[in-house]
This record gives C-alpha cells, sequence and structure tokens, in this order.
C-alpha cells in the first residue's frame, strides 16, 4: 500500500479511529490492532512475503530470549549468528543471489569459460533491506547486553513491521522504537498537528518535486548521448531532487504518521544538500542508515582508531557496504566507493568534523555547499544508471561540455511546462530548508498557511497520472 | 483530540470546498474554449450542418484533409477524429456532435483493422478531453460505463471536478488557463479540425505488402452504424493506408459503403507505420475525392 494511494486515505483514517476511540488506554489491543494493522499494509503488495517478516519476527525473538538466559560467550556467539545467518540469508538470497550467479559467471567468460549457472525468478520482497536491519539492530543490541529483550512477542512483532516505517525507513533502532511500544501513549495534540504537517510536507516532496523531476531524468538517462551537456547537467540535478523528495518524503510522511499514533521515530535526513563537505552530507543523508553502519560496522573495525591504513580501511569497507546494500548492481558499489573517496583525504586530514564546528554560514560557506553539491550529483550518475558502462557513457557526454543549450525542455508545450513546475516545486523545497538551515532548526516547522499552499500545489502541480512507486522500495 | 478532529474536518472542509470551486472554475473555463475537439465542436464558429464529417482517431485526424476536399468537391465538412481514441469514443463524439445541435450527410468513419475487432472497451488516453463536459448525461454515462477502476475519477468528477481535474492537472489545468489568453487557441488542429505530421518519415524501402483478413466484432461499430440509421446519415467507412497490409473486410454490412485505401500508397509517404505524413495526406485525401462511390 502506498502512502499516495487511494486504499492508504481508507486504511489510516480506520486505523487511527479504532486506535483511538475504541482501544483508547488498552495499550496491549492498540500494539495487537497496529500488527494487524501492520501485515494487512505490507500483504497489500503481495501476502507471500508476509511469510518473511513473521519468520524474521520469531526468529529474533527466540533468538533474543535465549540470549538472555545464555551467560555462555561461544553461546551467545553462535545464537547472534543463528541470527545473522538467518536474517542476511534471506536478504542475501532474494537480493543479491542473481548478482552473484551473473558476475560469477561474466568474470568466468572474462577468462574464456563459459559456465551454465542459471539465474532464479526472484522477486524482491519490498522493504526487506530495512525491516532486516532493524530487526538485527535488536538481536545484536541484546547481544552487547545494551537492552533487555522484550517477552511480548506482540509488542516485538509490531515493533518489526511498524507500517509507517516497515518499507522505506527511517530503520529504527530497537533501543529507542521498542519501548515505546511498552509505554500508555496519550494523544497529544501538538505532535499530532506536527504529524500532519510532516504528512502534507512529505506528500509534497513526493508527488510535486520527485514524481515531476523523474519525468525528465528517465528520459536522459535512458539516452544520455542525445543530450547536450547542460541538459544532462540539469537531468543530474534532478535526479538529485528526485531521489531526495522521494526518499525523504517518504521519511517524513513516515514520522509523521507515527507522531499521529503517539510514536517518536528519528529524524531521517537535515537537509542534506546544505552540507559543505560529504563528511556533513553523510551525517545529514540518511542518517538511520550510516548510524546503523557505524555502530554496527563501522566501530567494531575499530572505526577512526589505530593506523592510517586501518582507518582507510575501515572507511572503504563502510561505504562499499554502503553501497551494496542500495542494489545488487556494480553501480551501487561504484556510487560507495566514489564516495569513499571524497571522505578519505578529510579523514586523513583530520577536517571530517570541521563542519561541527562552524556554526554560521558566510559566502565561502555557500560555495563549499555548491561545490558538495555538484560531486553529489556526479555520485547519483552512478547511482542511477542501469549499468557502469552508461554511468560512464552520461559522464562522458557530460563532460564534453560541448553544447550547453536547453532545447529539450522547451521543445513542446508539456516539457517545458513540466520543466518550470520542476523548478518552482525545487525552489519551494531549497527556500523553505534554507530558512530552517539559517535559523539552525532540526526539524521543519512552518505555518497553517504553508500547509494549505502546499496542499494546493500538491493538488494542481502534482503528477498523479504518473505516479511512480518510491524508489527505495527496491532497497 | 477533539480539537484536533475538530480543526482537520474544518480545514479539509474548507479545502475541500476551495479546490472543488476552483476546478469548477478551470472546467468552465475549459468547456467555453475551443482547445480541445469537444470544446471546439460546441463553441466554434462555423456551421451547423455538414455535407460530411471526419471521425476517427489519429488516422482520421492525418488522412482526410477536409479542406483539400471541400475545395475540390465544394463541400462542406469538419474533421472531428480526436487522437489515442476508439471507437467507443467515436461513438461518444458523434452524440456530441448532435447534441451541440449539429448534423451532417454523410459520416466518414476511418477505422483501424485493430480497433474493429476488438472487444475490449475501455477508457481511452485521451477521453479526458470530454472532462468538461461531465455535467452532460451521456458523458458521464460514458466515463461511469469506460472507466473500470473501482475509484471512477472522470465520473466522479461530475460530483467533486477536483478528482478529474487533479488527476489530469497537465491536461486540464494548464490549457485552461492558457484559454484565458486565447479563446481560440487549437490543441494542435486548424479551424476545420485538421492535422498533418511534418513532411519526413519513415524513408524505408519497399515493404512487401501482406494481406490480412478482418471480422468486425466491435459492438461500437454497430452502435454508431445505427445511430446513422436513426438520424438519416449515410454511414462510409474508410480505411487509411496502412504500411506493408492490405486489409480485406469480411463482414461489413451491405448498406455501407467502404473506401479501403490500407495499400494505396508507398512507404515514403507514411510518417510512421500507420500515420501518414504531409504528402502522403494530400495524395491520399486526392484519391478520395476521386472515389465515386460516396460522392452522389
Amino acid at each position: 500500500m502506498l502512502f499516495n494511494s487511494l486504499e492508504f486515505l481508507l486504511f489510516l483514517p480506520t486505523v487511527f479511529f479504532l486506535y483511538w476511540f475504541v482501544f483508547k488506554n488498552q495499550l496491549r489491543a492498540q500494539n495487537v490492532l497496529l500488527l494487524f494493522a501492520s501485515y494487512l499494509f505490507y500483504g497489500w503488495w503481495d501476502w507471500r512475503f508476509l511469510s518473511l517478516i513473521i519468520a524474521s519476527t520469531f526468529l529474533d525473538y527466540f533468538v533474543a530470549l535465549a540470549l538472555q538466559k545464555s551467560e555462555s560467550p561461544l553461546k551467545r556467539k553462535y545464537l547472534l549468528g543463528i541470527s545473522l545467518v538467518g536474517n542476511l540469508g534471506m536478504l542475501g538470497f532474494f537480493k543479491y543471489y542473481n548478482f552473484f550467479v551473473s558476475s560469477w559467471i561474466e568474470a568466468w567468460s572474462s577468462v574464456g569459460i563459459t559456465m551454465e549457472v542459471s539465474t532464479l525468478n526472484i522477486i524482491l520482497p519490498v522493504g526487506i533491506s530495512f525491516y532486516t536491519f532493524q530487526t538485527l539492530s535488536y538481536t545484536i543490541d541484546v547481544y552487547r547486553k545494551e537492552m533487555q529483550p522484550t517477552k511480548s512477542f506482540i509488542d516485538f512483532a509490531a515493533f518489526v513491521t511498524f507500517f509507517p516505517q516497515l518499507v522505506a525507513g527511517p530503520i529504527e533502532r530497537a533501543s529507542h522504537l521498542l519501548p515505546q511500544f511498552y509505554k500508555n501513549r496519550t494523544f497529544d495534540y501538538q505532535n499530532a498537528v506536527d504529524g500532519v504537517k510532516l504528512i502534507v510536507w512529505g506528500m509534497f516532496k513526493k508527488v510535486v518535486v520527485a514524481d515531476n523531476c523523474a519525468f525528465f531524468v528517465n528520459k536522459i538517462f535512458e539516452n544520455p548521448e542525445a543530450y547536450s551537456s547542460g541538459e544532462l547537467f540539469v537531468g543530474m540535478v534532478f535526479f538529485a531532487f528526485q531521489i531526495y523528495g522521494d526518499f525523504s518524503g517518504y521519511s517524513d510522511m513516515a514520522i509523521g504518521l507515527s507522531k499521529l499514533f503517539g510514536f517518536d521515530l528519528m529524524v531521517n535526513f537535515k537537509f542534506p544538500y546544505f552540507s559543505r563537505d560529504i563528511a556533513e552530507f553523510w551525517r545529514r543523508w540518511h542518517i538511520s542508515l550510516s548510524t546503523w553502519f557505524r555502530d554496527y560496522i563501522y566501530i567494531p573495525l575499530g572505526g577512526s582508531k589505530g593506523t592510517q591504513w586501518f582507518q582507510i580501511r575501515n572507511v572503504m569497507i563502510i561505504f562499499l557496504v554502503s553501497g551494496f546494500w542500495h542494489g545488487a548492481n556494480w553501480t551501487y558499489v561504484v556510487w560507495g566507493l566514489f564516495h569513499a573517496l571524497l571522505f578519505l583525504p578529510l579523514l586523513l586530514f583530520n577536517v571530517n568534523r570541521s563542519h561541527l564546528i562552524t556554526k554560521s554560514y558566510g559566502w565561502l560557506d555557500f560555495a563549499k555547499i555548491g561545490v558538495t553539491f555538484f560531486v553529489v550529483c556526479i555520485g547519483w550518475v552512478f547511482f542511477r544508471a542501469d549499468s557502469l558502462s552508461q554511468a560512464f557513457e552520461f559522464l562522458d557526454y557530460f563532460f564534453r561540455a560541448d553544447s550547453f543549450d536547453l532545447d529539450f525542455f522547451t521543445k513542446q508545450n508539456r516539457y517545458f511546462l513540466t520543466f518550470i513546475i520542476c523548478l518552482i516545486s525545487i525552489l519551494t523545497l531549497v527556500i523553505i530548508e534554507f530558512i530552517h538551515v539559517v535559523k539552525k532548526e532540526q526539524e521543519l516547522r512552518f505555518s497553517n498557511k504553508i500547509v494549505v499552499l502546499l496542499l494546493i500545489m500538491i493538488f494542481f502541480l502534482g503528477s498523479f497520472k504518473n505516479q511512480l512507486d518510491f524508489i527505495y522500495f527496491q532497497f | 483530540m477533539k480539537k484536533f478532529i475538530k480543526k482537520i474536518i474544518i480545514y479539509s472542509f474548507l479545502l475541500f470546498i476551495f479546490l472543488n470551486g476552483v476546478s469548477y472554475l478551470i472546467l468552465k473555463k475549459l468547456s467555453s474554449s475551443e482547445f480541445y475537439k469537444p470544446q471546439f465542436v460546441k463553441n466554434a464558429n462555423i456551421e451547423n450542418k455538414f455535407d460530411y464529417v471526419v471521425l476517427g482517431s489519429s488516422v482520421g485526424l492525418t488522412t482526410l484533409n477536409t479542406v483539400q476536399i471541400d475545395s475540390a468537391l465544394n463541400l462542406k465538412g469538419l474533421n472531428i477524429s480526436m487522437d489515442d481514441t476508439s471507437l467507443t469514443t467515436h461513438y461518444l463524439m458523434l452524440n456530441h456532435f448532435y447534441k451541440c445541435k449539429k448534423s451532417t450527410k454523410k459520416l466518414i468513419l476511418c477505422v483501424t483493422p485493430w480497433d474493429l475487432t476488438s472487444q475490449e472497451y475501455k477508457l481511452n488516453n485521451n477521453d479526458y478531453r470530454f472532462l468538461s463536459e461531465v455535467n452532460k448525461d451521456y458523458v458521464s454515462h460514458y466515463y461511469y460505463t469506460m472507466e473500470k477502476e473501482y475509484f471512477k475519477k472522470l465520473y466522479l468528477s461530475k460530483y467533486f471536478p477536483i478528482i478529474g481535474v487533479s488527476y489530469y492537472n497537465f491536461e486540464i489545468v494548464f490549457p485552461s488557463l492558457l484559454t484565458i489568453f486565447n479563446e481560440k487557441k487549437h490543441n494542435k488542429f486548424d479551424d476545420r479540425g485538421n492535422f498533418s505530421y511534418p513532411n519526413y518519415g519513415t524513408s524505408k524501402k519497399e515493404v512487401k505488402v501482406k494481406d490480412e483478413n478482418i471480422l468486425l466484432k466491435n459492438e461500437y461499430f454497430d452502435k454508431i452504424y445505427t445511430f446513422c440509421v436513426k438520424n438519416n446519415i449515410e454511414l462510409i467507412v474508410y480505411q487509411s493506408p496502412l504500411l506493408g497490409k492490405k486489409i480485406n473486410y469480411l463482414n461489413i454490412p451491405s448498406g455501407i459503403i467502404l473506401i479501403n485505401h490500407s495499400d494505396l500508397i508507398n512507404s515514403n509517404l507514411f510518417y510512421d507505420d500507420i500515420h501518414v505524413n504531409s504528402k502522403g495526406r494530400t495524395f491520399c485525401t486526392l484519391a478520395f475525392c476521386k472515389e465515386k462511390k460516396w460522392i452522389k
């Protein structure tokens, strides 16, 4: 079920009504309701994949209980291993099996050996990367004795499947979200109003910014050689806003929806395109994933301690894994590598935290923001392209800089109109975020008038007819 | 909680009223324009009685030039074809034409084999162009019948215009705004409803022509025929050229005149496999004018 679908328009008020009116002050009943609502929400795509979530839920629930009872370090390691193998095994099979098989065949064929290994017709279950990481955080935290496991299966299952963030995050830590299922939740007016505003903001980013930009992005990336450098540049920038509007829009809606039910989710994006270097970008972009990697991979590997070689190794691992998490394609791996290469100099010169010290923005900072945005856009080319050759072809044509005309966007009335709408919507987004950045506000706050204006824009400028799935559903 | 629900209801209600009000005005503006064919038929400063009209999809729009026919045969004709449509829309357009108090002696129905054999009746891509006329029963009934989804966006626009206007915002809102500045603006057709593709085309080598036998199955063809009989219109079925095909219609009713130009022209007169280019249009129209059987 999509947040911007008609079914959800019926689903949400029904669940909201039952939650706050029928099961008011009945914690257990509310959690059961959330669990079944979440199963319905997820099963709407394909009910068969519910079995994977349920299997993952059972596995981690019982592993965590067993971890609590066991004091033997070896047994605890085995238990953690079972959880890791079970969860990552499912993720690996559904997401990476075909990739590894075809890469294996290609590797041998490059040295002249032909292999006959067939790939499988595997459908990627929606959101598997997100809920797998969420349940793993629970088992790992219990293993580290950083949290007590829950005895309530319902609470745990509701935490794993919590519908606002089930399929595209934020990837919540068990230590942050799970305890919220134990406590009585009371309706908070201001929280609910903030939630509605976030939902509208997220919808604007998705339907107006992302889906309109997608119209051009799809055409330009399909056939880059047909466009001038100027058009390719606009295509890159539009994709930057498409993926940001799409993904952060979903996160905003997820956080807003959670607020309606009395839950608090972590902030996933903090105005990332106002970053002054790549290190800052990664502190502002997909925060729930980058902090997950930091806490469960980077720090256990030694983090930024140890020799420079160790540091370089750890950074390379973390970025490559991050790239690979996004999809089973070498383009994502190269995207991760590209960011690692941008990040490493900052780490080695010990300036990867300098943005934390600088409090206000000067002219130099705006220049840095421009440069950072440009290199991020270059990275997005790898992220968006279907293959490495297509990405390099795109960049090759772009850097030839032979022509900067923008005829493509004006050749038809429809194109010109969409182009203008893209510019207006991007400008609206940038201005609203810029005001927040200057005011140093971490979360969005705006008046009711702005919300009404955004709603009007959604209805009259939104791309409903060419509506697309959220990009991050595929990850 | 009460305060929240109250506020949500008040804001939603006011916004709903506002959006529907604006959408109503948008449709009203479009309805008084000549932008799309349905509005053109209704509002254009043209005759009410025609010797013939050309009705069809993009092949009807781009193959027969009514200006050329009128000048050659001293007739009064109009092209009411609309691209990306099928017989279902043609039937709606014919109804609309008559409801607009217009009439014709002859109807030249431009058909395609895939449409005549189809028995799947659903909404066509450009049917939204009738949205400004959704308050008319024949249009709303058409939407109700053709929209197969549970949530009938176009039909429900009769009551809540924001639904269709929002969904087709590019196609409805912006043309409507455009007509504020130019009421006579047409969406890619001339003052007699014709449109032509440019003068380049497939430039393919000669294609071997294959015969194809077609059995008419589409019940909307019968509806159009019945409509013609009832209104004393002579129905002429016209098959425009198709690259590499010779169509043989096996069961066209005997009272209907068939002009079959499916294998009339060479590949250099095509724009693509099913549409002629500008030169092709002139050639086909001339050939059509020479067909004695429809001119009495």
